[in-house]
């Protein structure tokens, strides 16, 4: 069966089985869209919260505020509905937590972000595993939407 | 300057930079020799960043150190997490190998603290500039998660200008990266002091 690895800003889409999977989410968070009825998944490695003047031509998967839409597109295009789409998210983490611990991590400015834009896109978040100090991995099955997310020496969920 | 000669000139930064951070650690490890490969300096797109240490889920100890003063940046220490445990074995002498515990992950913030301010003094010193480093984090996580929190960390952009050396010591058995993330106009005003760039 198909996988296709999803790399930091890369936003990926499948329709009907396969797998989506991205590895070494760390501060970034991994995004996932599904529409169970018509089988289609997207999912998005998004690298910081918010598109930076200076970088107008990255690609849309690199930022929380460009890539929530980005992905919603990509979605609808094979053949999503989009008030069918339910979201999932992992990662988020504060690998270095003794850097700046007075500060909100970038991480966590990452989900407060993917959060964000979910909401104001309409689509609900139905499953989680953010933040902690630990990178994570996140396998996504299109075939029935469950996403997979392993850590080092932790028993892997199910989101 | 053009592009090649500006990656020719960041190698050489690194060289000198190593160099005293492997003399450094060296001399923590009672002169056991250590070797370096040439300097690797790249300008690399965002998208070609990810796979660019390789091994993404393969577990490392990486340090991530800030930069301020009159030249900002970042620099990261990755190495294998075997070479970790070899390193803070031959430091510290009474360690089992087998996990790291408390003492053994403040044995290793100090090796990459030791090295990276070795480092960054060389540079200082040879261009009479400042450079500060913030106290080292550690992190010992899948490669690509330690990698891409150091990306973030320092907020690249588009295009990154990154010098690694690798270095090795007791054959093969330790082996680890180097990574400055120089700020671009900070590196340019390096440049002119020098004497590489027209003002």
């Amino acid at each position: 069966m198909v996988e296709v690895f999803v790399n930091m800003g890369q936003i990926r889409a499948l329709k009907t089985e396969g797998f989506l999977t991205t590895v070494g989410l760390g501060s970034c968070v991994g995004v996932t869209m599904y529409d169970a009825q018509a089988k289609v998944g997207v999912m998005g490695h998004i690298f910081l919260p918010k598109q930076r003047p200076n970088d107008r031509d990255a690609l849309p998967g690199k930022y929380a505020d460009t890539a929530i839409p980005a992905m919603i597109q990509e979605a609808l295009k094979l053949g999503a509905v989009k008030h069918r789409l339910e979201a999932k998210m992992a990662g988020g983490a504060n690998l270095f937590s003794n850097l700046n611990p007075n500060s909100i991590s970038i991480g966590e400015q990452n989900v407060i972000a993917v959060r964000e834009h979910l909401q104001a896109a309409g689509v609900p978040i139905t499953g989680q595993a953010v933040q902690g100090s630990h990178g994570r991995k996140m396998r996504f099955s299109v075939a029935d939407g469950s996403v997979t997310v392993t850590a080092i020496g932790k028993t892997p969920v199910r989101i | 300057m053009n592009n090649s000669a500006r990656l020719d000139f960041l190698k050489e930064l690194a060289n000198i930079g190593t160099g005293h951070a492997t003399t450094a650690l060296s001399q923590m490890l009672h002169g056991k020799l250590f070797r370096l490969v040439t300097p690797d300096a790249q300008m690399l797109p965002f998208e070609e960043l990810a796979e660019y240490i390789g091994g993404l889920e393969q577990i490392v100890a990486g340090i991530f150190i800030v930069i301020s003063g009159d030249v900002k940046g970042y620099m990261a220490f990755l190495m294998p997490y075997e070479s970790a445990l070899l390193l803070v074995e031959l430091l510290t002498g009474e360690f089992d190998g087998e996990e790291l515990g408390e003492l053994e992950r403040s044995a290793l913030q100090e090796i990459g603290n030791i090295m990276i301010t070795s480092y960054l003094n060389a540079l200082s010193k040879m261009t009479g500039l400042l450079m500060i480093p913030s106290i080292p984090a550690l992190a010992i996580d899948m490669a690509g998660a330690v990698w891409q929190s150091v990306l973030a960390g320092a907020e690249v952009t588009s295009d990154v200008t990154l010098i690694r050396t690798e270095f090795s010591a007791q054959g093969k058995a330790i082996e680890g990266n180097i990574i400055f993330l120089p700020d671009e106009e900070d590196f340019a005003r390096v440049a002119r002091i020098l004497g590489l760039e027209a003002e």
